[in-house]
């Protein structure tokens, strides 16, 4: 009787000795972002697959209704996109200009950095090492030290009088930083940068604009210089494979956006998922979700990897939901279409081509007197989750309907060249079987126009910003609300989790405040203590 | 209904949209002397450029100036400057003789208006306004009228020589004029919240049995309120409400939503626009 008490006491102890939660130090070995522990969120989507899904399951659809505030850290922002990293016990969250250092145990702030002006906003950091990288709205990447906050060198991206802009996290891959680049008021081509962690040299550039007589080039008309003129921004952080050694990352919308006669053609590699070899940067394969955009619907959104089976044979998949309402299933070795399906409704295409991709129809292009179209930003860059639990791919969603007018007609337009309006938008999220594309639930959100990232994690739930400025968990398999709270600001960005001494924590930043909450440590105590590690 | 719709509440719809976009940070104010160059250089701007870059620099037959890579290049008039001084014969621009100081006073309205387009960047309400009606008015008005009085139900609330008279000279900017009558409310229609210009109202049933009526301000998921009688807020937990009967005055515009083509919108635009 006595040894059946000493042994489980004896595991107990072990699995404490264990746990990796000891003593903050940097992400000194980088092959943990292959594999992250429970008790880091180490990346902008946590892990390297941009599933957002959690193994964690302290908090579960049976307890989460005792979820109360564990800490609250207040940043003085007026709103935050960001996502922020937690490695061994220090969270890291950035705004504009700024970045704070926060124990992720009590809320307290370790340092503040900033560099010029407050304002603006940040979708996080990357850590390599003991240094953090972050890109700002003028469209800098910094280095700084995480130990103590301070500013190790840092390197201009693109040009910001030409309205380019950072302010995307940028991914760790072995050792390279992967940076991307927004912008869309001047015709900017679009690229994706590798930078060397220690020094900001740049290792490799690759450009979303492609060379010259290649067949890419030939999807672009050669009377104008429109292809050097570019689009195709990189603004939103991709995925990355360790096994295939692929980098995926979505492209932004050509230029001039709304004048498609000044582009005939598909105009690659805008609009696209690129899959990159993240050593030298060379593409090694493509896919054009909206080819021949004329809407600003970049295909910024993330690309979801995950493992299952299609058709009863095992796949290496990507998905991706995208601002043009197109839900889309490859296989990520080769970028082979396997599905193509809409999650809105949408009036501008005419069906799909050989290869999957949307087909548009010439009458939704924008027109000088305006042209009517259902199906504008189906959703936008703020992340979705896979829970390989239910097989569902979760992503907040708007129905719009909307009209677009040419401005400037013509070859030689530049920038913008239209304008658009929404008439109607109406939001809600969706839970996408992956095997068929149909919708397998919907959530409604009442009176609420924005759209929010998601969490889905083994607890059988998905964690999501709502209505009114609420955080919400929903069942995972009904989408039914089982736990709320109000926090009094919307949450532009998404909801993240880790484990720290025995406790799971589940982080809301939601107005200028990073929340998180925790079972009560007595309900906590008795949830399994040590699930998922 | 389009009467009681101000533009200013239309553009507090557009900043619900631009709440995602990123605010650069304000440019300091401009000297007196910077000024005084700004205004000499519109007026010079109104009577040689205009006609081809547009009233407000977005374009037109010649390239938008407000996004256009050179001009934001342009650093006092370095590149600026020649394209005036020798034009672009190979983009059919003519070359224009100004002086120096003319040239400068030019370069600084320019370079003032990108400003003033930055920092509402992505407002689609703060967009300048280069679209004349008659871009718009490419249909025909025989068969917007029919539209107003058959299929578009238009006349069973409004009259073109009631709420609607003079539509056409109420709202000189098009485009808002083409929104207004496809959806007065805009994004907000599907919000049940209390806004200036559409009242949305509901009556409110509690489980025992009490009814309250007023201005909707939240119809969420968890909680109920409206603007009481007395002017007080008062909200309840779903749990003690039987049911929202909601009244939405532009109803009968979300229903026509689906229905709308683009030749119905073209056609109804051109009916409205002889309505002056």
């Amino acid at each position: 009787m006595k040894r059946l008490i000493v042994v489980p006491a004896l595991l107990l102890a072990l699995a404490f000795i264990c746990a990796p939660v000891s003593r903050a130090q940097g992400l000194d070995n980088i092959s943990l972002l292959n594999n992250p522990p429970t008790s880091m969120w180490p990346t902008y989507n946590g892990d390297y697959s941009g599933r957002r899904y959690s193994p964690l399951k302290q908090i579960n659809e049976k307890n989460v209704n005792s979820l109360a505030l564990a800490w609250a850290f207040q940043t003085g922002a007026r709103s935050l996109e960001t996502m922020p990293l937690e490695v061994h016990g220090i969270m890291y969250i950035t705004a504009g200009n700024e970045m704070w250092a926060v124990d992720a145990l009590t809320g307290r702030q370790i340092w503040h950095f900033m560099t010029g002006r407050p304002g603006g906003s940040n979708k996080g950091a990357a850590m390599y090492k003991d240094k953090l990288y972050m890109t700002t709205p003028d469209d800098k990447l910094l280095c700084i030290d995480a130990k103590t906050g301070k500013e190790l060198w840092h390197i201009r991206i693109d040009d910001p009088t030409l309205k380019a802009f950072g302010g995307s996290a940028p991914l760790v891959v072995k050792n390279h930083i992967i940076v991307g680049t927004g912008g869309d008021t001047a015709d900017l081509p679009g690229f994706l940068l590798a930078v060397d962690p220690d020094t900001g040299k740049i290792q490799w550039r690759f450009d979303v604009m492609p060379e010259p007589g290649t067949p890419a080039w030939n999807t672009w008309p050669h009377n104008t210089d429109v292809v050097k003129r570019g689009g195709g921004m990189t603004w939103v952080t991709g995925t990355y494979d360790p096994k295939l050694n692929l980098l995926y990352w979505g492209t932004g919308n050509p230029h001039p956006v709304e004048n498609g006669a000044a582009r005939v053609g598909a105009n690659l590699y805008t609009c696209s998922i690129v899959a990159l070899n993240p050593d030298t940067g060379k593409l090694v394969w493509y896919f054009q979700g909206s080819p021949h955009d004329t809407h600003d619907w970049d295909m910024n959104m993330t690309p979801v990897l995950f493992n299952g089976t299609w058709h009863g044979k095992p796949r290496q998949m990507l998905a991706q939901a995208g601002k043009n309402g197109m839900f889309f299933v490859l296989d990520r070795t080769n970028g082979e279409n396997l599905l193509s399906e809409p999650f809105v409704k949408a009036n501008w295409f005419k069906g799909f081509n050989k290869r999957g991709e949307p087909i548009p129809d010439p009458i939704r292009e924008p027109q000088p007197d305006g042209t009517l179209v259902w199906g504008s930003t189906g959703t936008d860059w703020q992340a979705p989750s896979f829970s390989p639990q239910t097989g569902l791919f979760y992503v907040n969603s708007q129905q719009a309907f909307g009209v677009f007018y040419l401005t400037m007609p013509g070859i030689h337009a530049e920038g913008w060249a239209g304008r658009d309006f929404f008439l109607y938008s109406k939001s809600m999220m969706k839970a996408i079987d992956y095997q068929t594309g149909k919708i397998r639930w919907v959530h409604d959100y009442p009176g609420r126009e924005g759209l929010e990232g998601v969490l889905s994690t083994a607890g059988h739930l998905v964690f999501t910003g709502g209505s009114y400025d609420n955080v919400l968990a929903l069942d995972a398999s009904t989408g039914k609300t089982v736990w709320h709270t109000f926090v009094g600001g919307g949450m532009s960005t998404s909801p993240m989790t880790y484990e720290l001494f025995g406790r799971q924590y589940l982080v809301f930043p939601a107005g200028g405040t990073i929340f998180a909450f925790a079972l009560p440590n007595n309900t906590a105590a008795k949830a399994s203590p040590r699930e998922g590690r | 209904m389009l009467k009681k719709i101000s533009i200013v509440f239309l553009f507090s719809c557009f900043f619900v949209i631009a709440a995602r976009a990123q605010y650069p940070p304000r440019p300091p104010k401009p000297t007196p002397e910077q000024l005084a160059a700004i205004k000499q250089g519109k007026t010079i701007f109104q009577q040689n450029c205009a006609v081809c870059h547009g009233e407000h620099l977005t374009g037109g037959r010649g390239p938008d100036l407000i996004r256009s890579d050179l001009v934001r290049r342009d650093k006092d008039g370095d590149l600026v400057g020649p394209v005036v001084t020798h034009g672009r014969l190979d983009k059919g621009m003519p070359p224009f003789s100004l002086s120096p100081s003319e040239i400068a006073d030019l370069v600084a309205y320019i370079h003032s208006q990108i400003t003033v387009f930055d920092l509402h960047t992505r407002i689609p309400g703060g967009y300048p306004n280069d679209i004349p009606p008659s871009q718009l008015a490419t249909g025909s008005a025989a068969a917007g009228r029919a539209f107003f009085y058959g299929a578009g139900h238009c006349s069973e609330c409004h009259s073109p020589t009631g709420d609607l008279a003079g539509i056409a000279k109420r709202y000189p900017d098009p485009t808002t004029l083409e929104q207004l009558f496809i959806n007065p409310a805009g994004t907000l229609a599907f919000s049940p919240t209390y806004r200036k210009g559409v009242t949305i109202t509901a009556t409110v049933t509690l489980k025992d049995g009490k009814t309250f009526e007023g201005p909707l301000e939240q119809n969420g998921e968890f909680y109920v309120s409206i603007v009481g009688a007395n002017g007080w807020r008062q909200t309840w937990p779903r749990s003690y409400v039987k049911s929202v009967v909601v009244h939405n005055p532009v109803q009968a515009h979300i229903n026509m939503l689906p229905k709308w083509t683009n030749k119905d919108m073209h056609d109804m635009f051109t009916y409205l626009e002889t309505l002056k």
